[in-house]
């Protein structure tokens, strides 16, 4: 075991380059190296060894590793691209840009449509959106009637459910969500546009080339 | 020109060189996807490290960051390459104001009064948050294109020691003439009040079109300035003088402070020319002649705004968008610096809103409805930053089940902090049911 977490750590410490993650993503070059700064507070604040594990990212959001959270559970397992347990920094980085005010719609409701998929099976079904709709009334605080919330899911299903078979598909998903732009504000960050001057540290040892100037 | 044409990361073309510093220079450059102009502030990187500010430069970008203020020059982004720290800046494209100054000779007392209250807002926002500018001086103030008052290098002690060109009213080569007694003395000094200091003179050459310390060396201009030995010219209005010898007080716990500047007569008012006394005249006519039908109009007007609220309708999915799991904005910014707020209530919407009504009319503020069920909540006086704004709106979840949401649009994000906590959250405890992330991690 403990060669598996020394090999993590090793692995941790080499993070991917920055020019890559740019790269493929909306960033700067300077805003991976912005978000490194913010990946290692967060990845050296619990467990120390360079990854984010799940207490380490319900303290960032929540200011409490221990709150537990559907949806926070949610976009954990979704940043956890491998699927090993833990964010790892290229993960942070390609995740977060989904959550870009540039990036585009289509890449925000596909990434939501997995979200609420919970079981991963393609398709958000009736009971899931239930169990969400539970999970938020209880956070907060919020007791309603099984019938109430019957019909708040029973009248999001008419609208959404076009073809009327129990459950929602992809295609239907992009017709709802493209009618319903309320639903998807939650997608876009604007602070990931400030994110130079939220965490100016990088300025000191930034890899960036100075070919451009 | 060197850099001049050259793209910088992908994002900027380089301009002319608008200014030169002690750690770089000052480019004007182009925004190349929005078009628009900024301007960037380079240093070398091994200038700033080799003189230990290092620790500094850090400080002060999150400074600059803090001080968003309509009269402050804004930071935009920061960029780095090995060699180089690139501040993206606004671009002040009235240029420096004191250019105004020096193509006509002196300001009117009443153009001088819009750029002085500008400068005193922008300065005491600034120390409402504990910052000082140590520094200001006629390069220091630039103009926008609509000719409003734009501070720079806020927060940028350690950085700025700029070398402007050396003109009649700019700081020539170290010379002393905006800096405060107490900082030249070396004594140890208040940033507030050497600031205050500084605004002085500033208003003094706006009026005057030169220095009030002057003299033939060094020795004699520090001499005046420790004892305070200035005259005003014959065309200035008594009570701009009056305000200027309150400010101009080399005795540092005697001057006057930013409140009571705010509350002078002249900052207050300006300068009296006919054209305000006829405005008084007008004024008093249309309340004594007019008086009946001034009501009756703004009834009217108030009448308007009254329509039946909409109250907008939550699906599902909004419902649980709402929720603070989704909410990643903890990862970068404080709980305490958010602009936002929300509550559940177990309330029908007319209660809400007569609530909510009722709370603002008691702050003595103003509300206004919206067509897509927000209400617009405004303060009715000009705050440290402009008017507090915010905008409030009411969610059905079910008839019985509402959800409220209460955002800050405008105005100073710490008075608006003040207004919430201490005297909008405790009026409405009536019908709120629970505040959003408001649980026992809040009072850790």
């Amino acid at each position: 075991m403990g060669c598996v977490s020394s090999k993590q750590f090793k692995r941790a410490e080499e993070y991917e380059d920055s020019s890559t993650l740019a790269k493929e993503t909306t960033f700067s070059v300077n805003e991976v190296e912005a978000l490194r700064v913010l990946y290692k507070k967060i990845s050296y604040s619990i467990f120390k060894d360079g990854l984010i594990h799940k207490e380490e990212f319900q303290l960032a959001l929540f200011r409490n590793s221990n709150k537990k959270n559907l949806f926070a559970d949610r976009i954990f397992d979704l940043f956890d691209l491998k699927r090993n347990g833990v964010i790892e920094f290229g993960e942070f980085v390609r995740s977060l840009n989904i959550f870009h005010p540039d990036t585009p719609m289509a890449e925000k409701i596909a990434f939501a449509f997995r979200l609420y998929d919970l079981r991963g099976t393609g398709f958000i079904k009736h009971e899931e959106l239930k169990e969400m709709v539970l999970a938020i009334l209880n956070e907060s605080e919020l007791i309603l009637s099984d019938d109430a919330v019957e019909q708040i899911v029973d009248q999001t299903f008419k609208q959404a459910d076009t073809n009327n078979d129990g459950k929602i598909d992809y295609e239907e998903w992009k017709a709802f969500a493209s009618k319903n732009p309320g639903l998807l504000k939650n997608m876009t960050l604007p602070y990931l546009k400030d994110i130079t001057m939220v965490f100016p540290s990088f300025v000191l040892n930034s890899g960036a080339s100075d070919d451009e100037l | 020109m060197e850099g001049r044409g050259k793209i910088l990361m992908e994002r900027y073309e380089m301009g002319r060189l608008l200014g030169k510093g002690t750690f770089g220079k000052v480019h004007y450059a182009r925004n190349l996807e929005s078009n628009s102009s900024v301007a960037i502030k380079m240093m070398d990187k091994d200038r700033v490290l080799k003189v230990g500010l290092s620790e500094q430069i850090r400080r002060e970008i999150t400074t600059m960051r803090m001080v968003a203020h309509k009269n402050i020059v804004e930071l935009h982004e920061v960029m780095a390459t090995r060699n180089k720290i690139y501040f993206v800046m606004e671009y002040a494209k009235g240029g420096e104001l004191f250019d105004k100054i020096e193509k006509s000779g002196k300001l009117t007392e009443a153009t001088a009064h819009k750029y002085f209250q500008q400068l005193i807002s922008a300065v005491d926002y600034c120390h409402s948050r504990g910052v000082y500018h140590r520094d200001l001086k006629p390069e220091n103030l630039l103009l926008d294109e609509d000719g409003n008052l734009k501070v720079s290098d806020f927060g940028l002690s350690a950085l700025s020691g700029s070398k402007g060109q050396d003109g009649l009213l700019h700081t020539t080569c170290g010379t002393p003439a905006y800096v405060a007694p107490e900082v030249i003395s070396k004594t140890g000094y208040d940033g507030a009040k050497s600031d205050i200091w500084s605004c002085g003179v500033v208003l003094f050459v706006l009026v005057a079109g030169y220095l009030p310390f002057q003299g033939p060396n060094l020795m004699e201009m520090y001499r005046k300035i420790q004892h305070g030995d200035f005259r005003c010219p014959s065309w200035f209005s008594h009570k701009l003088k009056k305000l200027l010898y309150k400010i101009l007080d080399p005795n540092p716990s005697r001057r006057i402070s930013i409140q009571k500047i705010k509350e002078a007569t002249w900052f207050r008012k300006g300068p009296e020319g006919p054209r305000i006394v006829k405005e008084k005249i007008t004024c008093e006519n249309a309340t004594t002649n007019a008086a009946p039908t001034l009501p009756v109009r703004r009834k009217k007007i108030a009448h308007d705004d009254v329509k039946p609220l909409a109250v907008t309708n939550l699906n599902a999915f909004e419902i649980i968008s709402f929720s603070s799991g989704f909410d990643l904005s903890g990862l970068f910014i404080e709980k305490e610096c958010r602009k936002e707020a929300r509550f559940t209530s177990d309330k029908p919407a007319s209660a809400i809103i007569s609530k909510i009504e009722d709370v603002a009319k008691m702050l003595n503020l103003r509300v206004r409805k919206k067509d897509n069920g927000v209400f617009k909540i405004q303060g009715r006086k000009e705050g440290r930053n402009g008017v507090l704004q915010f905008d409030t709106e009411i969610f059905e979840i079910t008839p019985l089940h509402h959800l409220v949401e209460m955002k800050q649009t405008s105005g100073d994000a710490l008075e608006y902090q003040k207004l919430f906590e201490e005297h909008i959250r405790p009026a409405l405890k009536d019908i709120v049911w629970a505040w959003h992330g408001d649980d026992q991690q809040q009072k850790e």
